[in-house]
């Protein structure tokens, strides 16, 4: 088991050392920089210049790879440009909204998504199967950037139950219970939209295993000591056709990064998807690399606490 | 044997693939060059409809908000609309994204006030006089002399001090200084090359003389001086002077607690979304009329559902594309004024020498016949642009120097009139024409002319106005081609036209736009050794009127407005660009907003007068 993880893990080491070259060089090779946007008659272009030089912009870029890897090993990301502050201390403000987005989205998912594929399962091919079927495939074709924009329109402004924009309401005192509950009730509805539309694996997943299950030996064996309906589906199958779904949580993670850059932008939340693609369009390098290799980190990180899972799950997978 | 098939097969495969490929690029460039024709009669069309209704002229608007009654105190709900996040270096000296000039603008202000013409005037935080600075290495430099009022306060009870003017000097003049602000206007200070160069310790041409009086001498005394030349900002010392210059910008003075002198001071941040401000009630103008301003921001693709559901009373800038559709929004008044803004098409006529830091003309580029780009100024309708693409919030340019400057517009000056018959004389005069028969000019030695128009992204009337331009030549019977067949986003734009100096040969002409500064003065976007001069153009009459426009002779305002009348018409003359829109600025205020104004000479100007604004209702009415 350990062996097995740790092998895992040694493989992640050079995944992340070429995703970090990719990133910063495609970075670099993007047209403009964060001085482009400053094209301004009241700002002297030599002083544009200067600052181009300062900043080492006109180094080579393995030069320049080498100085920010050196950095990163460190935990130091460079400065932003555009905010004038360390990276670190940006993405620190913002990782923290866009975890609790993602943990919310994460558990409402779970909260719709299980209840729905057990009772898929239990019922296969009844009208409530076809129904719930119906509705998880209407999830899967649904563009989340559209239903995002949706929801907004009719949740936010039509019936006005949710804010529309921000992660708190202004001038509240961090740290009160009023702060806290404005800080939920702003990230209600971006999480419900997204949670809404993303339960249509699991809720498959989960209908297909409990239909499998079902006609095991095992299933029969219980049935046939006369263990009630309720106990058979509680105790020993949703207990084994929970597994597969446990292994999916780490894919779960980069579907959310997907999904948060375009929610985040949708309703406004200032999280790590809107930075990501804010810093892409005004060209701030050291917070587009940061982000990006944070979240292809993520990525990684999910996909190897997916394998882990498995493993633990299923050992036929450590041997190999 | 087998395998070999399957190589076979797959080569096969890659050809028909190939085939495919090749067919369906043919048949966009086929469809591209037959889809202007279609645009232009759908515009046809909207013409018909638009002579008849929904067209709007700045008569159109109200510049002062109809409401006038008593305020109330209350709240006022600020919308800065920007699709993105303010980045909070909230200080005059720092800042460099427009969000944040608009945030900090709430509570901290310019020492000097400026009227509608741009002048400084004396009515601000800070009175001024001049007196001529004569010495053997600056023969007419000036000395401006500053008193502060005395009851002009810091949000912390401090007064603004000289010291803390000069601070701002010291600070921007910093070899370690990080922003954006230090230029030209900072080193025409005595002593500053030396303060900038590390040399000095101080900067000798400003002198703090007591508590509330400065004086700043600068080498050569010009009238640019006093529309925008002084930087008017000062940066409370007793907070920063413990602050190593290079770390300012991401300290808490500037990010977490920034203060100022303005009318509201800031009560807490939510950072990148929202500010809070509460009213200082010892502003030095008065007692402001509100309790409190709630900042926060709102995206473009939302404004109008905020507006009308009064989540914001007023936001700093309406996106005109939207307006239209928005114009009889039942609870929100528009306002508007011409905008500092002029959109152009500009001609590429050589390129940046980097070495020498000046334009170099190319007598030999693709555009440097006159009589090419006269013709191509005739050749375009800019009014039916104005009316088509934007219901007349933007309408047809004259000259280089936009109406929002009015006592330098020379309005007089008819600039290009539409007239395809005579833009086809002057080419047929001048030798453009077709010698092949294929219906498109030649240039006069018989060869092939193509010409490669860059044109930026970004807006929904971004393609089909390019595409009208275009148009608009080839009825004249030029060959203009978009620039890669497609348009540039605005990086990529900036970058192949030459802000940084490498300027790419592949683009002949390009449409761009100028916001342009409170100083007439066109120096920066034409001067010869100006990097902002795109179309590389320079001629000794232009360099001669320009210098003439900041001389000693030009604070003599008639003399000026001459000289710029000559300037606008000889840019008419010579063509290095031609201008193509005015702009209105458009501003919506919710009907319980009193006290606000976007005329610039009202006393209620809402930049100077930002104290009076006020509401008349406890909540903002909503959209019926």
């Amino acid at each position: 088991m350990w062996k097995f993880s740790l092998r895992r893990i040694m493989i992640m080491i050079p995944q992340l050392i070429v995703l970090s070259i990719f990133i910063f060089v495609l970075a670099k090779m993007m047209p403009g920089d964060a001085l482009s946007g400053q094209i301004d008659p009241n700002i002297d272009p030599e002083r544009i210049e200067e600052i181009r030089v300062q900043m080492g912009w006109y180094d080579p870029w393995h030069e320049q790879y080498a100085s920010w890897i050196g950095g990163v090993v460190t935990g130091d990301f460079g400065d932003s440009f555009r905010f004038k502050m360390p990276v670190t201390e940006i993405i620190s403000q913002r990782i923290v909204n866009s975890f609790w987005l993602s943990l919310v989205t994460l558990i409402l998912t779970y909260l719709i998504a299980i209840p729905l594929g057990i009772t898929s399962g239990r019922y296969n091919d009844t009208l409530r199967d076809q129904l719930i079927q119906g509705y998880s495939y209407l999830g899967f074709a649904t563009p989340l950037f559209i239903f995002a924009l949706v929801m907004l329109w009719v949740f936010g402004f039509k019936l006005g139950w949710f804010p529309t924009s921000g992660s708190v309401t202004p001038g509240l005192e961090p740290g009160t219970f009023d702060y806290f509950m404005s800080k939920f009730y702003h990230l209600l509805l971006p999480a419900l939209s997204m949670a809404l539309i993303a339960t249509y694996n699991t809720i498959l997943y989960l209908r297909n295993e409990i239909v499998d299950t079902k006609q095991k030996d095992f299933v029969l064996t219980a049935k046939a000591k006369g263990a009630s309906e309720t106990r058979i589906y509680n105790q020993h199958i949703l207990r084994n056709s929970l597994l597969p779904i446990a292994a999916f949580f780490g894919y779960e993670i980069t579907l959310l990064i997907g999904g948060s850059i375009f929610i985040e932008n949708i309703f406004g939340y200032p999280g790590m998807g809107q930075l990501l693609v804010e810093s892409v369009t005004l060209r701030d390098y050291s917070v587009v690399t940061a982000t990006t290799l944070l979240f292809g980190a993520a990525s990684v990180l999910g996909a190897l606490l997916s394998d882990i899972i498995l493993s633990i799950v299923d050992p036929r997978i450590r041997i190999k | 044997m087998s395998k070999n098939s399957l190589t076979k097969w797959l080569f096969a495969l890659m050809l028909a693939l190939l085939l495919v490929v090749a067919a369906c690029s043919d048949k966009t460039s086929e469809d591209s060059s037959d889809e202007p024709k279609k645009s232009e009669e759908k515009e046809d069309e909207k013409d018909g409809e638009d002579s008849e209704e929904g067209l709007y002229t700045l008569e159109d608007f109200n510049m002062d908000a109809s409401n006038t009654g008593e305020p109330i105190g209350g709240t006022l709900n600020y919308g800065l609309v920007s699709d993105t996040v303010f980045e909070g270096t909230l200080n005059f000296n720092f800042y460099d994204g427009n969000p944040d000039a608009v945030v900090i603008g709430w509570f901290d202000e310019a020492l000097l006030g400026m009227d509608e013409n741009f002048m400084y005037t004396q009515d601000g935080a800070a009175t001024f006089e001049t007196e001529d600075y004569v010495t053997d290495e600056y023969p007419d430099g000036v000395t401006f002399t500053f008193k502060i009022r005395d009851n002009v306060n810091w949000h912390d009870g401090n007064p603004v001090t000289a010291e803390d003017w000069a601070f701002s000097y010291e600070v921007i003049g910093h070899p370690e200084y990080t922003g954006v602000r230090y230029g030209v206007d900072f080193a025409e200070i005595v002593g500053m090359d030396e303060y900038h160069a590390g040399e000095a310790d101080t900067i000798s041409g400003i002198e703090v003389v007591d508590e509330k009086t400065l004086k700043i001498t600068y080498k050569r005394s010009n009238p640019s001086l006093l529309t925008g030349g002084i930087w008017p900002y000062a940066m409370p010392k007793h907070i920063f002077e413990d602050i190593p210059i290079a770390e300012m910008a991401e300290s808490d003075a500037v990010r977490k607690n920034p203060i100022g002198m303005g009318p509201y001071k800031v009560d807490s941040i939510v950072p990148g979304e929202s500010v809070v401000y509460k009213k200082f009630e010892d502003y030095w103008r008065g007692e402001p009329a509100l309790d409190e301003v709630v900042l926060k921001v709102v995206s473009p693709q939302t404004v109008v559902q905020e507006l009308e559901t009064g989540g914001v009373d007023m936001v700093n800038a309406f996106p005109a594309d939207q307006f239209v559709d928005n114009a009889d929004m039942s609870n929100v008044e528009f306002l508007a004024n011409i905008d500092l803004y002029y959109a152009y098409v500009g001609f590429k006529l050589g390129n940046w020498d980097a070495e020498n830091k000046k334009v170099n003309m190319d007598p030999n580029a693709k555009m440097a016949d006159v009589n090419l780009r006269k013709a191509m100024a005739h050749a375009v309708d800019t009014d039916a642009v104005g009316k088509n693409f934007y219901h007349g919030i933007r309408w047809k340019a004259t000259t280089l120097i936009p109406p929002s400057h009015p006592e330098y517009h020379d309005a007089e000056n008819p600039g290009f009139e539409y007239d395809p018959e005579l833009a086809k004389q002057i080419l047929d005069d001048a030798g453009y024409v077709d010698v092949d028969g294929d219906g498109l000019r030649e240039n006069p030695e018989g060869e092939e002319l193509v010409i490669n128009y860059a044109a930026m992204s970004g807006s929904e009337v971004a393609e089909p106005m390019a595409k009208f331009f275009i148009q608009s030549w080839q009825n004249v019977g030029l060959n203009v081609q978009l620039l890669d067949g497609r348009l540039q986003e605005f990086n990529t734009f900036y970058d192949r036209v030459g802000q940084s100096g490498e300027d790419d040969p592949a683009v002949d002409i390009y449409s761009g736009a100028w916001g342009v500064g409170s100083d007439v003065n066109p120096y920066g976007l034409y001067g010869p050794d100006q990097m902002f001069n795109f179309p590389r153009y320079e001629s000794e009459k232009n360099s001669e009127l320009l210098a003439e426009g900041i001389s000693a002779e030009s604070f003599d305002l008639e003399h000026r407005k001459q000289v710029y009348k000559e300037w606008q018409q000889l840019m008419i003359d010579e063509v290095p660009v031609f201008p193509t829109l005015y702009a209105l600025e458009i501003v919506p205020v919710n009907k319980r907003v009193t006290n606000f104004s976007v005329d610039r000479a009202s006393d209620i100007y809402y930049d100077e007068n930002r104290y009076k604004i006020g509401v008349t209702a406890e909540e903002a009415e909503k959209a019926k």
